[in-house]
């Protein structure tokens, strides 16, 4: 690999990004967050729907989303907006617990929308400042996890990209690096190929256990999984059956060991490649590959899924060649020519990697100059 | 598992196993393509990345790609018909088919 550059950070990560984020904590600290990133330039706000009573998955989804952002080594500073200080406060110590990092907060309660932003937009001034003035220094690929996904798949990514992007992930895996590949969905029908892979016995019966509560889920929903995965954007791209999905989705893995399944948004112990265990939708998949310390997603897709992430850059990889001219602004890698020419899968992974190297080091991807910031701390599916 | 190769053609047949391959542009109906020495008319349109069976399938038989079963057939299909939801039954999260589902797992 070529000579990485990033922002080596107060916890000894390394971050290829230095967002200042100001972190509503629920839905009523939304508009105080809205206010503060209008008012200091730099900031990024994050925003959704929830943070009150939520229980049981549902909570513990939440948390670790909100601490997946405070911990992301792509954050350099962290404002917490919060509504009372008993949640605010468990939150924050909670964090400071783990990283060293800036963590600062304000509640929304103590003297009103506009207190709260008119403080806030004071400290996360102060923020700013700080990480203006962050260098890129060398980074190592052993410090880095990549997210990998695909999403808006048609018949091309289960023959062309998810392959090109394995051949990335097996030589990132090769020199030391960490990969998280997710969906538990979309390995439904093709479990007993990765379970081969996985490092021993016990990691095999998480993969079939993680499939099978999975496939059960969708039973008791007395649901028929075709129409909601595939999805019909999947259908009309010509896959037939979950099946034929996952066969194809697997590819995106490459062919490394196995050494583990995460929960959503759990954080990986040591390097190497593992699968968490998630439904599927992609907002939400990203949201839990960022908040398991991902530092960059590498996303294959056919007909052009424009998803992206708030924190962690989103690299898009297509080979279907009508989908890269149709929706140029959403893709960052044409690896079409392993279909209409002659590129071979290695030598797609090759092209990945090469863009993998920019984006690190800097290069802004199409999500993230387009604007796609997607964020969502509950998935709720499939 | 083997990955698929690049093949420069109009079509994708990634194992001799496969009993369907995978269109890489848009056929019409009529239109003839060669799959391992056999000439295979297409008896429907098949749209870019739809399937279409190299070989007859009977009703309940597997469909494979990838040299694995994609699901079965919901009812008899000729060489060359287009293979897809309205002819191809998944055999997960089916109540109902959990029985058939294959022991090779």
């Amino acid at each position: 690999m070529l000579e990485l550059k990033g922002y080596r950070g107060a916890d000894k990560t390394s971050g290829i990004r230095k967002h200042v984020v100001v972190l509503s904590l629920n839905s009523f600290c939304n508009t105080a967050t809205e206010l503060i990133s209008q008012m200091v330039r730099g900031t990024l706000p994050l925003v959704h729907p929830h943070g009150r009573n939520e229980v049981g998955i549902y909570r513990e989804r939440l948390e670790r989303s909100l601490e997946g952002v405070v911990l992301n080594p792509n954050v350099c500073a962290v404002l917490v907006v919060g509504y009372e200080p008993k949640t605010t406060m468990d939150f924050v110590q909670a964090v400071k617990k783990v990283t060293k990092k800036p963590v600062e907060s304000v509640l929304v309660l103590e003297g009103g929308t506009w207190n709260a932003a008119r403080i806030g937009a004071d400290k996360a001034l102060e923020m700013v400042i700080t990480a203006s003035e962050l260098c890129r220094g060398p980074i190592e690929l052993k410090d880095l996890i990549f997210g990998v996904k695909c999403g808006g798949s048609d018949a091309t990514s289960g023959v062309a990209s998810n392959g090109a992007v394995g051949e990335a992930v097996d030589r990132i895996i090769e020199a030391g690096g960490t990969a998280i590949f997710s969906e538990t969905t979309e390995i439904l029908g093709a479990e007993h190929i990765l379970a081969r892979r996985a490092v021993n016995e016990e990691v095999a019966k998480k993969i079939y256990k993680a499939v099978q509560d999975n496939e059960k889920m969708a039973m008791d929903a007395g649901i028929d999984l075709l129409g909601v995965n595939p999805v019909p954007d999947n259908i009309r791209g010509g896959i037939s059956t979950i099946e034929e999905k996952s066969l194809g989705a697997i590819l995106k893995a490459g062919s490394s060991r196995i050494e583990g399944v995460l929960s959503y948004g759990e954080r990986p112990p040591h390097p190497g490649l593992y699968f968490m265990d998630s439904p599927s939708a992609a907002t939400e998949v990203l949201t839990g590959l960022s908040a398991a310390g991902a530092q960059i997603i590498l996303f294959s897709t056919g007909t052009g899924n424009p998803v992206g992430n708030p924190i962690t850059p989103v690299l898009k990889i297509t080979s279907n060649p009508r989908t890269v001219a149709r929706v140029k602004e959403h893709i960052d890698v044409d690896v079409s020519e392993i279909l209409t020419a002659s590129m071979s899968l290695r030598d797609g992974g090759d092209l990945i990697l090469q863009s993998i190297i920019s984006v690190i080091n800097g290069r802004l991807t199409k999500a993230e100059i387009v604007g796609h910031m997607e964020f969502a701390p509950i998935p709720v599916g499939l | 598992m083997n990955t698929p190769s690049p093949v420069l053609k109009k079509w994708l047949w990634l194992h001799t196993q496969d009993n369907v391959a995978m269109a890489l542009c848009d056929f019409s109906k009529g239109d003839s393509v060669e799959i391992d020495s056999h000439e295979i008319v297409l008896k429907d349109p098949i749209e870019y990345g739809h399937k279409f069976a190299v070989k007859d399938i009977h009703e309940g038989e597997p469909i494979i790609k990838y040299s694995e079963t994609i699901g079965i057939a919901g009812k008899e299909i000729q060489a060359g018909e287009h293979v897809h939801v309205h002819n191809v039954q998944s055999l997960r999260a089916r109540r109902t088919l959990t029985d058939a589902r294959t022991q090779g797992v």
